[in-house]
């Protein structure tokens, strides 16, 4: 099933996977606060 | 490739620019977004975190390859999601990185110079753990293993770091 979701990257902004598979997008999920 | 953590985007920013990042951090403060569809979300846990691994998204948006870690030492290293994105045949990605917007780092955030004497110290930690312990038999001891093989990756790359930096 295809997945899409919306973040928020450094800059503030949105950001939607969608909008950058332009290639396999390989996330690492980190713990944080690090 | 990017990072997703529970935390704001300028606490994200303040790793970035600490560690010299060569790729993005993207948050997901309520874990609703990706964490937790992804299966990264740790109810037990209060602090609201995630838990640490890794997913491959295919161009078509289908999760190719996920490792949800049992804690946040147990991670793929970078070869095993190297092997995974070698087997899609796929090009690398063309676009920019963001932009790091203003940079706060948290309150437990550790400075870079402390990085290298905790890794140092968990990882003497472990051995003499693993020395003591040396009857609770294979499983046991290959955790450890890894552990202490993951300890001594991060100590290898904090040298890039400063050179990144620099």
């Amino acid at each position: 099933m295809a997945i899409n979701f919306t973040v928020t990257d450094t800059a503030g902004k949105s950001w939607t996977l969608s909008d950058h598979l332009d290639s396999a997008a390989v996330f690492t999920f980190q713990r944080g606060d690090f | 490739m990017f990072a997703i953590s529970a935390d704001t985007a300028p606490m994200n920013a303040a790793v970035v620019e600490k560690m010299a990042l060569p790729f993005p951090m993207l948050s997901d403060t309520g874990r609703q977004e990706a964490i937790t569809p992804l299966g990264f979300a740790d109810e037990k846990d209060p602090r609201e975190i995630s838990r640490p691994g890794a997913v491959i998204i295919s161009p078509d948006a289908e999760v190719v390859f996920s490792f949800v870690g049992r804690d946040y030492a147990d991670r793929p290293f970078e070869d095993v999601l190297l092997d995974e994105l070698g087997a899609l045949g796929l090009p690398p990605t063309e676009q920019p990185p963001p932009e790091l917007g203003e940079i706060l780092p948290g309150d437990k955030a550790m400075p870079l110079r402390g990085l290298g004497p905790y890794y140092r110290g968990a990882k003497f930690a472990a051995l003499a753990i693993r020395g003591r312990h040396r009857n609770l038999g294979d499983d046991f001891g290959d955790d450890l293993k890894g552990y202490v093989e993951m300890v001594d990756r991060y100590l290898e790359a904090l040298p890039g770091v400063e050179e990144r930096k620099a």
